[in-house]
């Protein structure tokens, strides 16, 4: 069995809310879920939300379905980019785990897949993409180990938006081979997430593989979080953590921190 | 003779809320999953799913159901699943979603998936027991589903005595 993420569970302010939705989550077997916080720069004053700490949301966290351990939540960003201003690498972009970007032009498009320090690109679930996505960025994105994602929840509400998800994302699957997609719910009530398995099934209407739809939920995402954690590193060839035990225990914890930080540059 | 190959799709409806759930029915289930199909699929989709698709088995209580499909294109037909937000039944809308937990070819892989997935849920309900004796209460359940012998019944039976805890 392996390891299932959903990476975009829109941050809602109601808190018992999104509590609900990550129990939910754990229930349906994501071991992972990623609290998306959207920002749309062009709206005049908008900051930089502060991702509330894993601890502030819930104190215990519900235990993932066929698992033994906690579910692990993990912030992320997404800038909803019009302009070549709106996406300034800044400090408050390193507060969170995983930092999305979705292009709203072609120009932008193409430099997000080319240039910009970012772990996904968002595809337009609610309306029809309004470029068509070119060979030779979609290419560039891949060699970089961008991810580009579908977000299916617009298509469960509407039917017009399921026409929209469906032709953005067969567009999209043909251009990049079905290679780096994921797949995402993008619920804001817990009604609208939808089943790890489930979803790997409905990736074959969107065009995908057998094999390429189930590494949509499972390995692709794994990909997208060790990428974000690369982005905080130094290429995550190295990696420097704070440690918060006593001195005395030094000489025994040396040799375990040691292998962790290798495990991690890999 | 080769005998029709199908696949049951083991799914649990989910509710926010659980009493909701003694509202389910089978004809209301294979309503509710004509209508998506047909919304997902179309024409096309409505004549695959008039052959040879049924409602197996509905457990009200927990809420899980045995959907049988033909084996050639259950894939198409699982892909309107996702698509169910909710089931009528007797003039009340009941909001809900289907999750696919197992794909079995024959209803017996199914009931031995069920029996382990109930007794995972028992496993999992344990830490929010209050008291010590709703603790003995699922202590008794989980080690009665692992040891009886696996009836016909058994899936049932513990899936009950779940349901009492919460």
């Amino acid at each position: 069995m392996s390891v299932y993420m959903d990476l975009n569970i829109i941050a809602i302010s109601d808190k018992t809310k999104l509590q609900n939705i990550i129990e939910t989550a754990a229930h349906l077997g994501y071991s992972t879920v990623a609290i998306n916080y959207v920002v749309e720069p062009q709206q005049k004053k908008q900051q930089i939300p502060k991702p509330l700490s894993v601890s502030e949301l819930c104190e215990k966290l519900p235990i993932v379905q066929g698992k033994s351990r906690p579910i692990k939540v993990l912030n992320r960003l997404t800038v909803v980019a019009t302009d070549a201003s709106h996406f300034r690498p800044s400090n408050e972009y390193k507060n969170f785990d995983i930092l999305a970007v979705f292009p709203k032009t072609e120009k932008l498009f193409h430099a997000a897949c080319m240039t910009y320090d970012v772990d996904i690109i968002c595809i337009a679930a609610t309306e029809k993409q309004p470029f068509h996505c070119k060979r030779s960025p979609i290419n560039g994105a891949i060699e970089r180990g961008v991810f580009f994602e579908i977000s299916y929840t617009a298509a469960i509400r509407d039917s017009t938006m399921k026409k929209y998800t469906i032709t953005n994302a067969i567009n999209l699957v043909d251009v990049c081979k079905g290679k780096n997609v994921i797949m995402a719910s993008g619920a804001e009530t817990a009604l609208e997430l939808r089943g790890p398995y489930d979803i790997a099934n409905l990736g074959l209407v969107f065009g995908l593989s057998d094999g390429d739809a189930k590494a949509a939920v499972s390995t692709n995402c794994r990909s997208v979080v060790l990428h974000g954690e690369t982005r905080m590193t130094a290429l995550g060839i190295i990696h420097v953590k704070k440690k918060s035990h006593p001195p005395s225990e030094q000489p025994d914890e040396a040799s375990p921190a040691l292998k962790r930080a290798k495990t991690e540059a890999l | 003779m080769v005998r029709l190959k199908a696949r049951y799709l083991l799914c649990e409806v989910c509710v926010s809320d659980s009493s909701r759930l003694r509202l389910l029915e089978e004809r209301s289930i294979y309503q509710a999953v004509k209508a998506a199909v047909i919304k997902a699929h179309g024409e096309y989709g409505a004549a695959l799913f008039n052959i040879g698709s049924t409602v197996t088995y509905v457990n009200a209580y927990t809420g899980v159901v045995i959907l049988r499909f033909r084996k050639a294109h259950y894939q198409l037909l699982w892909s309107a699943l996702p698509f169910i937000t909710s089931i009528w039944n007797q003039g009340q809308k009941v909001q809900c979603f289907f999750n696919c937990i197992h794909v079995g070819g024959t209803i017996r892989t199914c009931q031995k998936f069920l029996v382990r997935y109930g007794r995972q849920q028992l496993c999992r309900m344990l830490p929010h027991c209050k008291t010590e004796a709703e603790k003995q209460e699922v202590r008794r359940a989980v080690l009665s589903c692992s040891l009886r012998k696996l009836g016909v019944d058994d899936g049932d039976k513990d899936e009950d005595s779940e349901e009492e805890e919460t």
